[in-house]
């Protein structure tokens, strides 16, 4: 008997498979948009929310910063980063005794029109609007998680916050009582007063999103809906938002539009990162991210030309780079330009130091440390990109110790680590139990790198389980100290290395940001020195100091720092890489001719 | 059939309860306090204390009026899921996410049911022939392909390399031409398993009297296969289909996540993930209630194909 006698069934089958090539025919192109400026990027996990007071998450200040602005930024293209005022109109006059912030705001800028306004007009900016966005970080009632940035440094804070507690809910807090460490003296006049002195207050908190102001009509108008109204002055609006998704931004019509930075780093010139010198921005219509949690379909959009960057995926990086770490003539044929830079960034192997095997022994932990081979951890988990860290403070920082390779436990000696185990059993007066080591995630790439852990710690003698679990269970596990030893690792938020030495002060034990629960008086009592003083040659030393206290305890085995290399297509201009890259849509620019002739391009190399 | 009827959505009432324990447990009780987690890094003790009293963790478990179980039942009856952690209200989270789930879903569903169903006809027909060991060797070649390649092949090859698909979701592309991809994957992925038991069903049926009968008699081939032995093996095929329809409301979790599909099957896994439970707490209520219900809808579709089976 014949299949073929069988027309109509196979007809069938053949007519659906068409319908489904008909209907997914890619004829519409993403650029039907042609004329206008887009600039397209991938966000690699969801939003989580657009309101600037209680964010913390690198992806939604990514998207937030286009829209709301601070008082303070860090300058495009000057290094070392140097802060600059962005909605102040000055830097900040300080009074002689460094408590007394005086801050000009610029005139004539206005919040993007909105209907939570009368007549739906955005209204000019004042000094209110920043002592707003500070007293709501306050407000316990809103439980912004921007609020340790504040706690017990500005005067009568503390006190709105005790306020706060006795209030029904969030909209029953009345922010016109008196702060009197913040409030506007004037309509453009901003004053701080601190209870000591924080010689981070610009870098850190001013320049932060979180003290970034949104309209406080939004606020009270869309309520818990804020998170996806912001209203702000940044040179972005947003105009849709589809959770999960994409954003889309368009250009804001009331911004006030601001020039182009005309100076910068010697090299800038040549590579024409002070091309647009002088001229307003923003330069783009439109900013578009896409949410693509997986990296081949971002990786697939570069090289369709419909995303402008992209990150090297590990498994496409021999399609990228070179065995000398340059891009491969494929890449050159496409004229995508690579970019590499030094990411402010440490991971670890961390141990609790309030664990009863791990905490009192100190051999133990150095014999952990050096039987990792960090060299073959980055070759074999980054291509060989990154570097070994030594120490925490990350190579980027001006206190970065050059010589830090000599002075730490952060190299590969086996035979070193067999000698100190057994010094290590000594201590723990019997054979050493079996040791648990926490790694969030329970992907492959998770997988790979709790294998390479244990690999080499158990070739010098010790038992090693991996317990491997999604992010939010490894967080209660470190954060109630009950993890072991630990995966993990930070990003600065800004260029100083006082965000690195905070996760070894000893107030800051978990859930605080340190994690290892390490104790040293010594170092605590030097933290609280550097914490009040502000950036000169002897606070550096000191830093180096602490960082070397800090190594001597080994609480955790440093692995590496981050070097990044992204991927730029030619016509996306004005992309100098800056390790604090937030509100930088602005000075993005779409070469459209260039742009247009990929298309063409593409056709030939298919 | 009327009483039958009502008695089976009587007894939904102790399996939603049930349910409904299950999910408080294990999310209150076994999971632990997300307090800490939401508080986010360095928080004091008094914020934490305020989330507790803000999410009502802070209330008693189980014996009270106001107790945290009595509310996560209050709030399941009334399909008031208040909000998601992002702040968002979860109701509008599901409905946005329903829409492009079951567009990816529902043709995947039906085309895999048909195709399979059909060719499942012509090659237990053709039974023996070099046609039937060539679809069972393809069937079980299928089965053992991981999904996630056809998915990795299919980006690459249909989409990115030949150029006939979208790579991923983008807001100018029609719906119909995001989940065209990932739909075609979905059914081809999915043929392999649901041939091999469309047609081991149909050879059952191949192989009884009735069949034999029929063809003695003389009737034609189209006949006897649609009139009679599909009927008859429609027994085991609404088991099987209607029983998978709930899950469509819960979307394609892989499919979703690589083409970039706004649906439910993508939000599920980022509440998991970000340990939502509010979110997980919804879907798991609304896909069990689903489930109950189209169960009830299989055992009276029974009766509705075949008279011998009577709902009492």
């Amino acid at each position: 008997m014949s299949i073929l006698k069988h027309k109509p069934i196979l007809l069938l089958v053949g007519l659906i498979a068409a319908t489904f090539v008909l209907a997914g025919c890619d004829s519409s192109s993403s650029d039907k948009d042609s004329d206008e400026m887009v600039l397209r990027h991938a966000l690699f996990t969801k939003l989580k929310g657009l309101d600037p007071g209680n964010m913390r998450d690198v992806y939604s200040v990514t998207v937030a910063s286009q829209i709301c602005e601070t008082l303070y930024q860090y300058h495009f293209l000057k290094r070392p980063y140097e802060i600059v005022p962005l909605l102040a109109e000055q830097m900040p006059q300080i009074s002689d005794d460094f408590l007394t912030y005086v801050i000009k705001i610029k005139k004539g800028v206005y919040f993007q029109d909105d209907k939570c306004f009368p007549g739906g007009r955005g209204r000019e900016l004042k000094a209110e609007d920043f002592v707003f966005a500070v007293k709501r970080i306050a407000n316990i009632k809103y439980l912004s998680q921007n609020w340790s940035m504040f706690d017990g440094k500005i005067v009568g804070l503390d006190e709105f916050r005790e306020y706060t507690k006795g209030c029904e809910s969030e909209d029953d807090v009345d922010y016109a009582r008196e702060v009197e460490g913040l409030t506007a003296s004037d309509e453009h006049t901003l004053v701080i007063k601190l209870k000591k002195t924080w010689p981070q207050l610009v870098g850190t908190a001013l320049a932060d999103i979180a003290t970034a102001p949104i309209a406080k009509e939004a606020v009270f108008s869309y309520g818990k809906d804020i998170v996806s109204h912001p209203v702000g002055t940044g040179p972005f609006v947003l105009k849709v938002w589809h959770r999960g998704s994409y954003v889309e931004l368009v250009r804001n019509p009331k911004f006030r539009g601001e020039p182009y930075p005309g100076e910068g780093e010697a090299s800038d010139a040549e590579a024409g990162y002070l091309d647009d010198a002088g001229k307003i921005m923003p330069f783009a219509d439109r900013v578009v991210w896409t949410v693509i949690e997986e990296y081949q379909p971002a990786w697939l959009l570069f090289l369709q030309g419909k995303l402008d960057n992209s990150p090297i995926p590990k498994d496409n990086y021999n399609e990228a780079i070179t065995e000398t770490r340059e891009l491969t003539p494929v890449m050159k044929q496409r004229n995508i330009r690579l970019k590499k830079f030094l990411d402010p960034s440490t991971f670890w192997l961390g141990f609790n130091m309030q664990d009863p095997v791990l905490g009192s022994n100190k051999p133990l932990r150095r014999a952990i440390s050096y039987a990792i081979d960090r060299d073959k951890f980055i070759e074999i988990f980054f291509n060989g990109r990154h570097l070994v860290a030594h120490g925490f403070i990350a190579p980027l920082m001006d206190s970065y110790d050059p010589n830090i390779k000599e002075k730490g436990y952060a190299r590969y000696d086996p035979e070193k680590a067999r000698e100190l185990l057994k010094e290590a059993e000594q201590i723990h007066g019997r054979a050493l139990p079996e040791l648990k080591m926490a790694i969030p995630g329970t992907d492959s790439f998770s997988r790979q790198l709790g294998q390479f852990l244990k690999r080499y710690v158990t070739a010098v003698g010790l038992d090693v389980e991996v317990e491997y679990m999604d992010w939010p269970t490894y967080m209660e596990k470190v954060n109630t100290r009950s993890a072991q030893m630990f995966s993990s690792g930070v990003r600065a938020s800004i260029p100083d290395a006082e965000d690195f030495l905070g996760m070894f002060y000893s107030k800051y034990w978990a859930p605080g940001s340190n994690r290892f629960n390490y104790l040293n008086p010594e170092f605590d009592r030097l933290y609280e020195k550097i914490e009040v003083m502000f950036d000169s040659p002897e606070r550096k030393e000191l830093y180096r100091k602490m960082e070397l206290l800090v190594l001597e305890d080994c609480p955790a085995a440093f692995l590496n720092h981050r070097v990044v290399f992204a991927l730029h297509h030619d016509w996306y201009k004005n992309y100098k890489p800056h390790a604090f890259a937030y509100g930088m849509s602005k000075y993005r620019r779409i070469d459209m001719k260039k742009r247009a002739e990929y298309k063409k391009l593409l056709k030939t190399i298919k | 059939m009327t009483a039958y009827i009502i008695r089976r959505l009587l007894y939904t009432i102790p399996i939603v309860f049930g349910v409904l324990m299950l999910t408080f447990v294990l999310f209150t009780l076994v999971g632990g306090d997300i307090s800490l987690e939401i508080a986010g890094k360095g928080a004091t003790q008094e914020t934490i204390d305020e989330i507790r009293e803000e999410y009502g963790f802070n209330k008693p478990l189980f014996l009270a009026w106001d107790s945290q179980f009595i509310n996560h039942f209050k709030s399941a009856l009334t399909f008031d899921f208040g909000r998601a952690r992002d702040r968002e209200p979860i109701i509008g989270k599901i409905k946005r996410g329903v829409g492009p789930s079951l567009a990816l879903t529902v043709p995947m569903f039906f085309g895999v049911v048909i195709i399979s169903v059909s060719l499942a006809l012509v090659v237990a027909f053709v039974h023996g022939s070099i046609w039937d060991i060539s679809a069972v060797f393809i069937c079980v070649a299928g089965m053992s392909i991981p999904y996630l390649s056809f998915i990795l092949f299919g980006q690459y090859f249909l989409a990115y390399k030949w150029g006939v698909f979208p790579v991923f979701f983008s807001p100018d592309l029609t719906m119909a031409q995001y989940v065209a991809l990932p739909a075609l994957i979905g059914i081809v992925a999915g043929l392999g398993g649901n041939l091999r038991f469309y047609r081991t069903v149909m050879l059952d049926e191949m192989r009884s009297d009735y069949v034999r009968t029929a063809f003695a008699k003389g009737l034609d081939t189209k006949r006897v296969l649609f009139k009679h032995v599909l009927k008859n093996a429609m027994i085991p095929i609404i088991t099987r289909v209607v029983l998978a329809i709930p899950f469509l409301f819960l979307g394609s979790l892989l499919l979703e996540r690589f083409f970039g599909i706004p649906g439910l099957g993508y939000l599920m896994i980022g509440a998991i993930s970000s340990r939502d439970y509010f979110v997980i707490n919804a879907m798991t209520y609304i896909s069990a209630i689903l489930f109950v219900v189209f169960n009830l809808i299989t055992d009276i579709c029974y009766s509705l194909v075949d008279p011998r089976v009577s709902l009492e």
